[in-house]
């Protein structure tokens, strides 16, 4: 496929169709995206829009009807395409009946990660996410956040240059929330990619570099955070209000720039 | 070969710290020493029935775990979430699914290797005895029978839920103990095309009768000749290999999605 080298994510023309009661539903329809490298990129949309779909495209989970995506210049269909990213579900979990440095030499040998080197690793997510007190501890006897923690810790083992991060935030406390925030600056400043869906549209306008809006499998509109909502208005009403304009048969409205998509 | 080994090392983790094992060998020895301790029906002292009732519950405990853990695997990574953080790794599906067998067939076969060193152990200090060979192909051909019995249990498992598969399996597995040996009788009764149904039916089957050792063992009939435990294994081993890959093309296009399903 033509690939764009300098983009973390690039989706062309991508649609999944799912059989429901003998009906087909288009979850995706010929949408095409570019996530630059570097950037965090939200993607937002109302439920059902297709977001946590497009996601599991991505991570090989749901496979394209039609279309091409590529992480990093390999298709998403090849195993390999999944070395350099890191994943945190919706829905967290992981194994309880493991410990949490376990669970984090099992995640990193999955990624070819072995030795003194896992260990490092391990330990130094661990101490990143207050997890070291709780390390051998099994993650059954772990409360909700902790538990949302460790997965993140598991998501991150590889270093991954792409983070996909659905929904990071649901369920958790004001602290937790923080915690989550810093560690996505943080990883931009370390020129990662974070890929974040969410419904926190506060939080994706403090972390976001660019955004862009899903809805009925489509992005309607996507540009930078910054230029693409119009001064005065807050990305909470600027969502709303695209998402009004498409129902109502209208342009969505445009961004200030160029979109991504 | 090392992904493969890191998923069968979870199926590992998970057996032993839910002490599945642990539960079946205690009511093992129990059953046993309470044969041993009691007289029933003046047969309760004689290591031969011993012997057979130890090896029946062995048989029976393998079955049972067998397509009890491995017919868990898959559903259970589906329902706790855990398929995603997995498949968002760098491993084929492939992968997963041979880790998943080998995980469970290793545990279980582990298992029962100890179920049997347990019998030995409990009919020996009654002074029963096995003879060593037969018993080491006894063991080796219930080894083979537990990868293909987790092999079908995985492969329906890729498709069915767990429950689903679960009955299907023990179904099937049943039937194929108790009426493929019994194919010759009908061959001999029916004509025509149900003889010519009936050939065909007794050539596809997997022959689950032929891993059976435990009578030879039993009454020391000895070892059956190593050409024919060979061929007996590898047309296990073909059978595992047929059923895992039915279980691949079962999963390898499935769709993981908690807002869609195919």
């Amino acid at each position: 496929m033509a690939s764009n080298m300098s983009a973390a994510v690039d989706i062309q023309g991508l649609s999944v169709t799912f059989e429901r009661g003998g009906s087909s539903v288009a979850a995706l329809d010929r949408l095409d995206a570019v996530v630059p490298e570097g950037q965090v990129f939200g993607l937002l949309g109302p439920n059902g829009a297709g977001k946590t779909t497009l996601m599991h495209v991505l991570l090989g989970f749901v496979p394209p009807t039609a279309g091409q995506a590529a992480i990093f210049g390999t298709d998403v269909r090849r195993a390999i395409a999944r070395q350099r990213i890191g994943y945190l579900p919706e829905h967290p979990d992981t194994y309880r009946f493991l410990t949490a440095r376990e669970l984090l030499h099992t995640a990193g040998r999955l990624f070819g990660m072995r030795g003194p080197a896992l260990r490092a690793r391990s330990d130094a997510l661990l101490e990143r996410l207050d997890l070291t007190a709780a390390a051998n501890r099994p993650a059954g006897t772990f409360s909700r956040g902790m538990l949302q923690r460790v997965c993140l810790a598991q998501a991150l083992i590889n270093d991954p240059d792409l983070v996909i991060l659905d929904e990071p935030t649901g369920g958790m406390d004001p602290f937790g929330r923080l915690q989550i925030r810093a560690l996505i600056t943080e990883l931009k400043a370390r020129g990662k990619t974070v890929l974040l869906s969410s419904h926190e549209l506060s939080e994706v306008e403090m972390v976001c570099d660019s955004i862009a809006i899903l809805y009925k499998g489509r992005v309607i509109t996507s540009g930078d955070a910054t230029t693409l909502v119009p001064d005065g208005e807050s990305l909470e009403r600027f969502f709303i209000r695209t998402i009004e304009a498409v129902d109502k048969g209208t342009t969505a409205p445009a961004g200030k720039e160029a979109p991504h998509a | 070969m090392r992904k493969i080994l890191v998923i069968a090392g979870i199926v590992w983790m998970e057996m032993w710290r839910r002490k599945t094992l642990h539960v079946l060998g205690i009511l093992l020895a129990a059953s046993l020493l309470l044969l041993f301790s009691i007289n029933v029906s003046g047969l309760g002292r004689i290591p031969g029935y011993v012997k057979e009732t130890g090896l029946l519950l062995t048989w029976i405990f393998g079955w049972v775990m067998g397509i009890n853990i491995a017919v868990r695997q898959l559903p259970q990574e589906e329902k706790r979430g855990t398929v995603y953080a997995m498949l968002a790794r760098p491993i084929g599906r492939g992968q997963l699914l041979l880790g998943k067998w080998f995980g469970a067939w290793i545990a279980v076969s582990g298992s029962v290797l100890c179920f049997y060193v347990l019998t030995v152990l409990i009919v020996g200090g009654f002074g029963g005895r096995f003879g060593g060979v037969a018993m080491f192909q006894a063991l080796t051909l219930h080894g083979m029978l537990l990868a293909m019995i987790t092999a079908l249990a995985i492969a329906l498992s890729a498709r069915l839920t767990q429950e689903a598969a679960s009955a299907l399996c023990y179904i099937v597995t049943a039937a194929l103990f108790a009426f493929v040996p019994r194919i010759p009788e009908f061959i001999a009764t029916a004509g025509g095309w149900r003889e010519t149904a009936m050939l065909v039916l007794y050539t596809a089957l997997p022959h689950f009768e032929l891993f059976d050792m435990r009578r030879r063992v039993v009454h020391q009939h000895g070892p059956i000749a190593w050409h024919t435990w060979a061929l007996i294994l590898l047309y296990g081993a073909m059978i595992t290999a047929i059923l895992l890959i039915a279980a691949w093309l079962a999963f390898r296009k499935r769709h993981f999605s908690r807002t869609a399903k195919d």
